[in-house]
């Protein structure tokens, strides 16, 4: 049982976005998500004007979530800000802030009505006990006394929603940043731009802002793994096996291969692993291919290295089709392949793929021709002749790209790619 | 090397179609005492192939006396599930051997890590 592969996945300190179509009973099954936010608008990067002699902050992001008195759904807005507005005169950064907070105000009206339809579903679904008594007593404190009915869509668009704003700030921003001031700018734009009513008492949505400093680094490339629950990972250049040991930190239940063809890298891995208590579920191989078994593991994790030569005086650029092919082979149906690659091999990873869909008609017709590739699959524990893994060197054709993302490695920039394999009767 | 890992790996030699199960061939055998988590173990039965587990558990003399076949609710039987995850997880081959039980090559198995890499006119 897996979940649908986030795509478009995004990462800040302690959160992380993405799109799935998992209807909501599925993505309340969760498990590393301690709450569910609900995104519903990235506003592009505000532009400020550039002030002669202020070094710029690479921080930038800015989250602005509208936090509801029920647990598990909150609604969030992302607007990425660059942060050159905390070192403008106050009255400009404020007056700068009120006119980039609001955008669209259909955009707000429908993220309000859509939390409010989520909300209902979610009250009505579950008579969740102890949590639902909870939340009711949160009410009475906020002196909100309404039925669920009342809250429903409907309700929501007539009336002008009443509101108040928390606003936290963390990381370097706080320091030059005050968060009552910030809250009150961000009140005023709303009440102003929306209508509707601040109101600190009897407020029905809390719109929650969070301003951070962003760092996407390694973590985000870690984080695709809080989205499948996958029982066999891995990873077939393990290195010494950093990224299977913070995989471990987030599937608790699903056992690793770690695969690399040192055995210097390999001994040092088995090192962390015992350092770290993962030796019951941490699997090392000494290889240079995956000498597994066609379709046995659920997901491919893998830091491709670059520049570094590989195995039997290949480098990685030639290599890289046949190590596709492989990884594209021992994936189960549905499986994950997630890549961590250099722009170079990024560009050229692209092409591979890329020409097996190049337009919907081909790949129809690709389908038709592609009989003899049912024969690999079908016995899960027999490696194929070798005329048939050459044909499946050249194809690729079951990888289906999910997206692709930058992130910053310090000194490089690198781009994690994820891919599903496609289920063999949509073949 | 632990019984699971072999459970999964194949050879890929040169020509060869059925490069499994990898036959072993033990010279210094552990138990190492892990923590057992019966979800786990109940997680991983349905992916193992069992008959090759049987067979190489028998080989290094830590069988437990499972059966031949898979029983069937095994998800509440403990003890069961106990045993598994001794040989499973518990056993660990030190040193030795994995050979492919149609061309013959022998991978060796060194500080518990199977060397499955082949030359280039191998593979």
């Amino acid at each position: 049982w897996f979940w649908p592969l986030a795509r478009i996945v995004e990462h800040i300190p302690g959160r992380v976005f993405f799109c799935c179509r998992a209807a909501l009973q599925e993505l309340m099954r969760l498990k590393s998500a301690e709450r569910l936010f609900l995104l519903l608008r990235k506003a592009p990067p505000t532009s400020l004007p550039k002030n002669p002699g202020i070094t710029q902050v690479c921080s930038k992001v800015k989250c602005i979530f509208i936090r509801t008195f029920r647990l598990r759904f909150r609604l969030s807005f992302l607007y990425p800000i660059n942060d050159a507005f905390l070192v403008l005169p106050p009255a400009k950064a404020a007056s700068m802030i009120q006119q980039s907070i609001v955008g669209n105000p259909d955009v707000w009206r429908q993220a309000l009505s859509t939390w409010a339809a989520l909300q209902a579903e979610l009250n009505g679904s579950h008579g969740r006990g102890q949590k639902r008594k909870r939340e009711e007593e949160e009410d009475d404190v906020n002196g909100i006394k309404e039925s669920v009915e009342s809250e429903d869509a409907c309700g929501l668009g007539q009336n002008r929603p009443t509101f108040r704003v928390s606003c936290r700030c963390s990381g370097a921003i706080a320091r030059c940043c005050n968060s009552q001031n910030l809250s009150r700018i961000i009140g005023v734009a709303i009440s102003q731009q929306l209508g509707w009513k601040a109101d600190l008492r009897h407020c029905k949505v809390i719109l929650c802002f969070a301003v951070y400093a962003v760092v996407n680094d390694l973590l985000s490339f870690i984080s695709y793994c809080l989205f499948f629950d996958a029982s066999v990972i891995l990873d077939p250049m393990c290195g010494v096996g950093t990224i299977l040991l913070e995989a471990a930190q987030e599937c608790p239940s699903a056992v690793f291969i770690g695969m690399d063809s040192e055995e210097a890298q390999l001994q040092k891995a088995a090192e962390n692993v015992e350092a770290a208590g993962q030796v019951n579920r941490m699997l090392l191989v000494q290889s240079s291919y995956i000498p597994l078994p066609t379709g046995s593991v659920d997901a491919v994790l893998c830091d491709v290295p670059f520049g570094r030569r590989f195995s039997c005086s290949t480098d990685m650029t030639s290599a890289l089709p046949r190590i596709l092919a492989e990884m594209e082979r021992v994936l189960s149906d549905g499986g994950y392949l997630v890549l961590l690659l250099s722009l170079q091999l990024s560009g050229q990873i692209k092409k591979l793929v890329k020409s097996n869909t190049p337009n919907p008609e081909s790949r129809a017709a690709g389908r038709n021709t592609k009989s003899p590739d049912h024969t690999h699959g079908v016995s899960k524990h027999s490696s194929e002749p070798d005329e048939n893994r050459e044909t499946e060197r050249l194809k690729l054709s079951s990888l289906l790209l999910q997206n692709t993302h930058r992130v910053s490695l310090g000194s490089t920039d690198a781009i994690i790619h994820t891919y599903t394999k496609t289920h063999t009767l949509t073949h | 090397m632990k019984l699971l890992t072999h459970n999964m790996l194949t050879s890929h030699v040169k020509g060869v179609t059925k490069g499994y199960p990898l036959l072993i061939k033990a010279t210094e055998v552990k138990v190492n005492e892990v923590e057992f988590n019966p979800q786990f173990v109940s997680r991983m039965i349905p992916k193992l192939e069992w008959s090759a587990l049987i067979q190489a558990a028998e080989g290094v003399g830590h069988r437990q006396d499972l059966p031949d076949t898979l029983v069937s609710n095994y998800e509440n039987d403990e003890d069961f599930l106990h045993k598994v995850h001794r040989v499973l997880l518990e056993v660990e081959v030190i040193e030795g051997s994995l050979q492919c039980p149609e061309s013959g090559r022998e991978f060796p198995i060194s500080k518990g890590v199977p060397n499955m890499l082949l030359n280039e006119d191998e593979s």
